[in-house]
């Protein structure tokens, strides 16, 4: 027993964090809640679908969700065009002839077109029924299928930024920071001059010249928000420039990348970590509040903030605006939850009390 | 000290010269500006009147109207140019027309000052009036399960973008599927002359509250994390100690001595209530149908009416630079301890 704690290798700071963090109950079970939800997104098309995963015709297995296309005649349908799987399988039951179709969990794809439905009798948009968890929007699509291909989007979005806002952001600050003086004077000037550029008009100028695909919009929002996180960087890099350990690697003759991204980086990464979560939830319903306004994410994506515009065009229709946003206030608040135990982890500051 | 704020002032200079620069270049190169509008109109009306005739309905522009047109605009002379005149014509304080109102663009922008100023208003006071009590509050109860589950609801509030809690309220109270306690949208009603003084009032509260709420939401927990750290901090200091050690009772040391010092970083914040004036966010007005500065600005973008966007970035951009500026002068004057070089 006394052997083996002796011989336990001390605990590195980050693995300290890591327990810390593990410890904080409401950010861990949103930390592994939220991983857990985007890597299971990535099987979307497998659980929410209009194509089948398996289709048996003729003794013959076909897997339309991998193949893609099958002509409906081709499995003895007798519509033109692409096969109906839904309609495929009652047909298949009646004719009792030994075919099946294994069609996902949830049978509608985001973007398909239920005006035919004869569950969905009237004008969409509908309420939500027991086919359709949360109803239809206003062109007859599934609301619930898009709100989970909507999660996918939002969350790979927000973490697009995050990367792409950090590494400019990291690498500006510690430029401005380690060579001060005149290089700090101007590079502070352009960061002023960059801030004041007015976000949407710049959105929605280029989304007048270019159809924006969804990483261009990434690359937008990351113009937009790497200045704050320089700024954090810039003043780490001030403070820690000056301790002893710097001027040590100075005086062996390490280059300056080494001495910035080796020495100095680590030390002063703290505080953008503890950012990092909050970042997230700015980046995420600036995505929403684009796609809300009609400058997100080109038509047909599935997106939150599409379908909050409907609702608020149809006051009545509320499953249109709860839903997704909804959807967006729990993510948001999980992502929060997680930042708030991260910068807990991270801040060892204990408050004493007199009394 | 003064050396430091005259020089933070000089320093504004190329800031405001490089931000309008920037923007007035944009839109000069962008496509779908005021001339390109006016003459596809003038194609369709042209279109239709000589659709029999000539059959294609690219019907030319004289070049003499082109040139008109060109020159109204300052279109006619190289960006450059025509930067200087304008920023010449700023100077003397004259900020152009608009070319959808057809109006001057300063009188456009300064007649959405009240709306801006009495929501901003508003949602800043509620946000002080509610956050610091609530700090102190919750850093005297400091772990308990009030502490814990008054963070929770400050927290959530945070992760919800304010024009989109809105838009919940709006569907919950507004009148759709379920109650119906608040009008739709809009600054006031349409008979709002009409009403008695009674009704007048609270016909401005009820377009008022939800407004208010989606602008304070957000600023609700970074205000209320700040106030119960700062008292926190203060707790342990040395005076703390000194004035319990002299027998003061514990109200009185928070509430008299320790309070006042920890109130000095959320003063700071104040700086930036120059920006109330034109306040408003072009999402929550766009949610409630306000027509203030925000929805002005991002209409004007929309038509690409490019005097009002000039326009409120002018002014926007001096708010904001000063607000920056008396913030950090606040700070000094409130903590004498603070010195910037």
């Amino acid at each position: 027993m006394a052997e083996s704690m002796v011989e336990d290798k001390p605990l590195s700071i980050l693995q300290k964090r890591w327990r810390k963090f593990r410890t904080l109950k409401r950010g861990w079970y949103s930390f592994l809640f939220l991983t857990g939800a985007l890597l299971l997104s990535f099987l979307n098309p497998l659980m929410i679908n209009n194509r089948a995963l398996i289709v048996r015709y003729d003794g013959v297995y076909h897997f339309p969700v991998l193949s893609g296309h099958i002509e409906a005649k081709e499995l003895g349908q007798h519509v033109i065009g692409e096969a109906r799987y839904r309609e495929l399988k009652s047909q298949y039951r009646e004719e009792g002839a030994g075919n099946w179709v294994l069609m996902p969990p949830y049978p509608y794809h985001p973007n398909e077109n239920l005006l035919l439905e004869e569950d969905l009798p009237g004008p969409p948009p509908h309420s939500p029924t027991s086919n359709h968890w949360m109803g239809t929007d206003d062109r007859g699509r599934d609301v619930f299928a898009r709100l989970i291909y909507g999660f996918r989007i939002s969350m790979l979005f927000g973490l697009g930024v995050l990367i792409g806002a950090y590494s400019v952001g990291i690498i500006a600050g510690a430029i401005l920071g380690y060579f001060g003086g005149w290089v700090d004077i101007l590079g502070q000037r352009f960061v002023e001059i960059w801030s004041g550029l007015p976000f949407l008009y710049t959105v929605i100028i280029i989304s007048s010249l270019i159809r924006p695909e969804p990483w261009v919009l990434v690359l937008i929002l990351c113009s937009f928000t790497w200045m704050r996180i320089s700024f954090y960087v810039r003043g780490e890099f001030y403070r820690e420039k000056a301790k002893d350990y710097v001027a040590a690697a100075v005086s062996q003759g390490e280059s300056n990348p080494s001495i910035m991204f080796r020495h100095i980086l680590p030390n002063g990464l703290t505080p953008i970590i503890s950012f990092a979560p909050f970042g997230l939830v700015g980046y995420i319903s600036s995505l929403v509040s684009l796609d809300f306004l009609g400058f997100g994410v080109q038509p047909p994506t599935a997106s939150w903030g599409e379908l909050v515009k409907q609702g608020l065009a149809n006051i009545n229709e509320w499953h249109l605006v709860l839903f997704p946003l909804g959807a967006m206030f729990c993510t948001l608040m999980m992502v929060v939850f997680i930042g708030e135990a991260v910068r807990e982890a991270f801040d060892p500051k204990t408050f004493s009390r007199l009394r | 000290m003064s050396g430091y704020f005259a020089r933070r002032l000089l320093l504004l200079i190329p800031t405001f010269l490089g931000i309008t620069f920037l923007v007035f270049t944009i839109t000069r190169f962008v496509p779908g500006g005021p001339i390109d509008q006016l003459i596809v109109q003038m194609q369709s009306a042209g279109g239709e009147a000589g659709a029999s005739g000539a059959g294609e309905s690219s019907v030319a522009i004289p070049a003499a109207v082109l040139d008109e047109l060109n020159r109204q605009y300052g279109f006619d002379k190289p960006f450059y140019l025509s930067y200087l005149s304008w920023l010449g014509d700023v100077l003397t304080g004259d900020l152009g027309e608009s070319f959808k109102y057809n109006e001057p663009v300063l009188g456009v922008i300064t007649s959405r000052f009240p709306i801006s100023i009495y929501f901003g208003l508003i949602g800043f006071t509620l946000a002080y009036l509610v956050c610091i009590p609530l700090g102190v509050a919750k850093a005297i109860q400091h772990g308990t399960p009030f502490d814990f589950i008054s963070s929770a609801i400050v927290f959530i509030g945070y992760s919800v973008p304010g024009w989109a809690l809105g838009a919940v309220l709006l569907v919950l109270f507004g009148g759709g599927s379920f109650l119906d306690l608040v009008p739709l949208g809009g600054f006031r009603s349409e008979n709002w002359s009409d009403l008695s003084l009674v009704g007048k009032i609270t016909d401005q509260l009820h377009h008022t509250i939800l407004p208010v709420i989606s602008y304070a939401v957000g600023s609700f927990a970074t205000l209320t994390v700040l106030m119960k750290n700062s008292l926190m901090e203060n707790l342990g200091a040395d005076y703390v100690r000194t004035a319990f050690a002299k027998g003061l009772s514990e109200r009185r040391v928070i509430l008299v001595h320790t309070l006042r010092n920890s109130l000095i970083p959320i003063s700071t914040g104040l700086g930036h209530a120059l920006g109330l004036i034109m306040a408003g966010s072009y999402l929550i007005e766009f949610v409630f149908n306000i027509d203030g500065v925000g929805y002005l600005g991002y209409t004007a973008i929309i038509d690409r009416d490019y005097a009002v966007v000039m326009g409120i970035l002018v002014i926007n951009t001096l708010l904001i630079l000063i607000g920056n500026i008396l913030s950090d002068v606040l700070y000094v004057l409130v903590d004498p301890r603070i010195r910037f070089n």
